[in-house]
């Protein structure tokens, strides 16, 4: 528990760090949402009168400490676009990235978890030779011909799965796959190596000399001390998995964080820009420490040892 | 130790499912409610596509969104085009107008019995509100269509309570009185820029107006119900509509990627698609086919696309070099090829179909690349010079594939063009800034006046500057702005022309390109359609009939 | 591998390499192409920005064995062209992102204390930001070009590799021989490059083989959101992203960039999955 703290003490640094990172970031992008409004109908005197409107002209430290005494009470700003404020919308966008995201997790570590059992049970023969490379090739393309693959395969041939999100849980399969299709790779990668490691190890050969059929082994004792290091990986794939929203909720428009991200820079929306990066960053720490904890009691040496 | 890793299993495992069980709850309600909406009339569903979500509502805080305004609100006047290609204004919520002899005073009647979708009747009261709306909202972007009303600078500048050049005489009379004539006014009463609110409504929604769709409530004939951000537009019939019921009784509007429409529209999961959005060579091999050709919906944008020149970067500044950069860039292989033709030459500043446009200069500017080199040997430049042409990353395939070959033709004649990408928001404020040396730009008609094109591009050294062109002739500049206030029609259009040859032709202040035609394809189940009269992507979905 | 004895170590590396199937097979691929690349105008006689307006998207054939793109450029021209700048965005930015991640983890492991607090807080800042979020706002700020996508790479890899190497370092200097050093007096530094840095380089060279493919998957994801390398400049990730409405009908213009892109990162996680395997095979520090 005092590791917690710890580590809680260290999140709360991080995430100041972000505020700070982002916010003198953001201010140094050029382009304002008063042109982005205006577009093509500009004339001088509506850019200025906008320009006020939107407290853009406020110095830079006025605006950070006004901003870290409200981010304090979960005020993140108003948006400037949407004139809401920009926590709603962040609750309103995460279900969605939060549904995707678990759907392709869950997703990745089935098919991680199974072909690396399979590759490390069956090592140096036929099937792992079929699924080592394939866990290669998972990890070696692009989300995004992934996702348009997947697009032409399921919907355009197949007629299988609706294109583009249409609020039911399977229009996110399509988007969960391409979205989990790289992580995948990395879990058959990691749980092959590891199962590998575990079958070498002198407990399995006291397990099979106790009379224990091999299959039954490897589930009952290799298979769980292989997956605590695919579990400490999960903290690592969340802001991976981030990253990839972006584009999966583009392509397949999912209202998420990811496209709410990508439409606030691009309309220059800094308030709701910002809140959005904090609000990730702030999901990453969390994950971190679930991760850590789960790590932790899953396998209790780590305890002793507590490096970071 | 067994036991314990049993457990933290366990743990996760729940932790996944609860977590998942728990996001899948609230789309598997609206999902039974989505379903239940959609089969009271699953016939009468119109599908269509969008490339970007809209950012508000509010006609009056964007220039550019303007999908819900044009199907929830509805105009004093609409636009209809003719079959020969000119336009006509009918009444909206206007019955009736007459003009004063002076051009300055308008007295309009509205239209009886007119209610928004709430039932609050329309008064004339509103349509004074609207306005005033537009010049004191803190971030409105509408102003240009009420300043040409008596009092509209007072008011925006903050030294007016109200607008005096608009009376409310009852309940549907009122005059408008403009401070100058402006034979384009009625005209400017047809965009969507102007269209009408109730005070009473706006006032009570507050800041919620234009952002929660059951706030945002209008005349026209439809009722916006949803707006899922970064996904989707839900529009149903307006069953108060004071005009004919729309064909299409649901319209379901999805933000989609060009590619993503291109695969639901084959797939009959599209009804109508802007054939802007792909590349023509896609358009030509797919829908100019014989399963599709009799889908496809033509209309000719009133607009142009034109390359703008800065004059205070050097050497541009130079007219002979600009005269050399007009004949330089290949404008008939562009259209030819990246439009596959679907469009005609534009060799003015009025675009073909504007009031005001002649064909007398047609022809005029022809690719000449050796002239070209030539003008550049004379000016001094030889040996070429270095150039910047700069791009809006946000801007369709075909524009930035123009932009390409525009940068080579330069190159052929010795000018070292180089592309700049920058996104849309940098871009905007680096032409504003009058910095941008060059680019390619398009205007699309707010309302079909010459005053529209030809003021927003030339009519103050301000506009001049916001469009990088930093034309320096403020003699011309005057004359523009004064063009607008000129009552006889015959007068008014000859100066219009003598300003387009000023311009273009003595001080090649920018390279006319093209105006091309705008495709749609619909559906089959689309009987008829009819795109917007500039041939804009936003459609009106009551110019739609369904089987 | 943690022996002094260094001449024998490369010995018995480079051995082990040989024996590695998928290791040799990998860096064949990868120096092929990096040789074709660096040959690319000997093998064509069209010009990478060469455009044809008459003859766009033609199918293979017809002297253009890739065929020609929406401007009639010549496909298999760009795609060696734009091999050169993938493979420009994979090294570069992947050997600035080591070098300070090296740095600054070793401070880190060496100095303890206030600096290891602060760079790995600043690690962690940067690491809490998705990558793509990260970069989104730095080319944004910067302005699409090669450019700001190296930069925006650099900021996105240090942090993870500083993580790494520190913990690696941390490792090293427990060892006998290290303190055994410091115990006789040899200087810090001395001990860093003499002792630390060497001990190190299996750790850095599998950080470098892998984040190279990564670095290549990241701009082209950038490619596809249109921020990150510009045309008329050209990178394999840009052109597939550029083409994919092109997909059904000219597929050429999509699968000849994807399949370089698979082709170069597959090799590179191959490369990288088989070093490990030799430099490091107890899985100490990766």
């Amino acid at each position: 528990m005092k590791m917690l703290s710890k580590r809680l003490i260290g999140v709360i640094i991080v995430l100041i760090g972000v505020i700070a990172l982002v916010f003198v970031m953001l201010r140094v992008i050029p382009g304002d949402p008063a042109s982005v409004l205006l577009n093509e109908h500009v004339s001088q005197e509506n850019i200025d009168r906008l320009t006020q409107s939107m407290g853009l002209d406020k110095s830079l430290p006025e605006q950070f400490v006004d901003y870290l005494g409200h981010a304090v009470r979960g005020d993140l700003g108003q948006s400037y676009f949407f004139k809401q404020p920009v926590t709603a919308l962040i609750l309103e966008a995460f279900p969605y990235t939060l549904k995707l995201t678990l759907l392709s997790i869950i997703f990745a570590w089935t098919l991680g978890i199974i072909s690396g059992v399979i590759s490390a049970m069956y090592n140096e023969k036929f099937l792992d030779y079929i699924f080592r490379p394939a866990a290669l090739l998972g990890i070696s393309v692009p989300v995004f011909i992934v996702a348009l693959f997947l697009q032409y395969l399921f919907y355009f041939r197949f007629s299988l799965l609706p294109l583009t999100y249409d609020t039911s849980l399977l229009s996110l399969i399509m988007p969960a796959i391409a979205l989990g299709w790289n992580s995948a790779g990395s879990v058959a990668r990691l749980m092959r190596s590891n199962l590998m490691e575990q079958l070498g190890a002198p407990y399995m050969d006291t397990a099979l000399a106790k009379g224990l059929l091999y299959k039954k082994a490897v589930l009952v004792h290799a298979l769980r001390n292989a997956a605590v290091p695919v579990i400490s990986m999960m903290a690592l794939q969340l802001s991976g998995m981030l990253s990839g929203a972006v584009i999966t909720e583009s392509i397949f428009s999912i209202p998420g964080l990811g496209k709410l991200a990508l439409g606030a820079i691009q309309t220059r929306d800094m308030p709701l820009l910002q809140g959005t990066v904090i609000f990730t960053a702030l999901l990453i720490a969390i994950g971190n420490i679930v991760a850590d904890v789960l790590a932790t009691i899953l396998n209790p040496k780590i305890r002793q040892e507590s490096n970071r | 130790m067994t036991k314990r890793n049993i457990i933290a299993f366990a743990l996760l495992i729940a932790l996944v499912f609860t977590g998942c069980a728990k996001s899948s709850g609230t789309p598997a309600g609206s999902d039974q409610a989505a379903q239940n909406t959609a089969s009271s009339g699953t016939e009468s569903v119109l599908k269509l596509a969008a490339s970007t979500d809209i950012t508000t509502m509010d006609a009056h805080r964007t220039t550019n969104d303007y999908i819900v305004p044009m199907n929830v609100f509805d105009t004093l006047f609409s636009i209809v085009k003719n079959d020969d290609g000119s336009t006509q204004i009918v009444n909206s919520l206007a019955e009736s107008y007459d003009i004063s002899d002076d051009g300055k005073t308008y007295h309009f009647t509205l239209r009886d019995g007119v209610t928004f979708s709430d039932g609050t009747p329309l008064t004339a009261q509103d349509v004074k509100f609207t306005f005033e709306r537009i010049l004191t909202l803190p971030e409105s972007a509408q102003t240009d269509f009420a300043i040409a009303i008596d009092g509209a600078q007072e008011l925006l500048d903050g030294n007016a309570d109200s607008l005096r050049g608009i009376a409310v005489e009852d309940d549907r009379n009122f005059t408008i009185t403009l401070a100058e004539p402006f034979a384009g006014f009625i005209a400017s009463l047809a965009t969507p820029s102007t269209i009408i609110y109730s005070e009473k409504i706006v006032t009570e929604a507050g800041d919620d107006f234009g952002v929660v769709p059951e706030k945002t409530i209008g005349t026209g004939p439809y009722i916006i119900k949803e707006w899922n951000k970064g996904n989707s537009l839900i529009f149903e019939y307006n069953p108060n509509y004071w005009g004919e019921e729309p064909s299409a009784k649901r319209v379901e509007v999805t933000v989609m990627e060009p590619q993503v429409m291109n695969m639901a529209f084959q797939k009959g999961d599209l009804d109508i698609i802007d054939c802007l959005m792909l590349d023509s060579a896609i358009v030509d091999s797919t829908y100019k086919t014989d399963a599709y050709k009799d889908k496809i919906v033509s209309i000719d944008r009133m607009g142009m696309n034109f390359f703008i020149m800065n004059e205070n970067v050097e050497p541009m500044g130079d007219v002979q070099v600009r005269k050399a950069i007009q004949c330089a860039i290949d404008r008939e292989s562009i259209l030819s090829s990246i439009y596959e033709g679907d469009g005609k030459l534009e060799d003015g500043i009025y675009p073909t179909g504007c009031i005001g446009y002649s064909n007398e200069n047609q022809g005029w500017l022809k690719y000449d690349p050796d002239a070209a080199k030539q003008l550049l040997a004379d000016a001094g430049y030889a040996d070429g010079f270095d150039m910047e042409i700069c791009l809006d990353s946000s801007a369709i395939d075909a524009v930035k594939n123009s932009v390409q070959v525009i940068a080579q033709n330069l190159n052929d004649v010795g000018i070292r063009a180089t592309i700049r990408t920058i996104d849309h928001a940098s871009f905007l404020d680096h032409r504003n800034s009058g910095e941008m040396s060059s680019y390619m730009a398009l205007w699309i008609l707010d309302f079909n006046d010459p005053d529209n094109i030809i003021y927003t591009f030339f009519g103050s050294e301000d506009n001049a500057k916001l469009r990088s062109s930093n034309y320096h002739d403020t003699q011309v500049m005057d004359r523009v702005a004064a063009a607008k206030t000129i009552v006889d029609e015959n007068e008014r259009n000859s100066e219009y022309a003598a300003l387009e040859k000023k311009l273009v032709q003595d001080d090649a202040v920018w390279v006319p390109m093209f105006s091309v035609k705008h495709l749609f394809v619909k559906s089959d189940r689309v009987e008829k359609f009819i795109p917007h009269w500039a041939g804009w992507s936003d459609i009106y979905f009551a110019q739609i009939t369904l089987k | 591998m943690k022996k002094e004895n260094r001449q024998k170590s490369e010995h018995e590396f480079l051995r082990a390499f040989l024996q590695n199937k998928a290791a040799v097979i990998s860096t064949v691929i990868i120096l092929l192409i990096i040789i074709l690349s660096v040959l690319a105008p000997f093998l064509t006689r069209y010009d990478e920005t060469g455009q044809d307006l008459l003859n766009r998207l033609m199918p293979p054939g017809n002297g253009h064995i890739f065929g020609t793109d929406e401007l009639g450029r010549d496909v298999f021209t760009r795609v060696f062209y734009g091999t050169r700048v993938s493979l420009l965005i994979g090294l570069f930015p992947t050997v600035l992102a080591v070098a300070v991640g090296t740095v600054a983890g070793v401070c880190a492991a060496h100095f303890k204390g206030a600096a290891d607090f602060i760079i790995m807080r600043l690690a962690d800042v940067m690491l809490s930001i998705p990558g793509m979020l990260l970069a989104m706002v730095v080319l944004y700020t910067l302005g699409g070009s090669l450019t700001s996508v190296i930069i925006s790479l650099i900021l996105m890899e240090w942090g993870g590799i500083a993580v790494v190497v520190r913990s690696a370092a941390l490792e090293i200097q427990e060892c006998e021989y290290v303190t055994a050093a410091a115990s006789i007096g040899a200087g810090k530094l001395w001990i860093i490059l003499r002792h630390i840095l060497p001990n190190l380089l299996p750790t850095l060279i599998v950080l470098f083989t892998l984040n190279i493919p990564s670095s290549i998957l990241s701009e082209s994801s950038l490619s596809f959101l249109g921020i990150g390398i510009q045309p008329p400049q050209v990178s394999l990730g840009l052109m597939t992203g550029t083409s994919r409405q092109y997909l059904f009908s000219s597929p050429h213009l999509v699968l000849a960039p994807a399949v370089m892109i698979l082709l170069l990162v597959l090799s590179f996680n191959f490369l990288g999955d088989a070093l490990r395997d030799i430099l490091d095979p107890e899985r100490k520090t990766l």
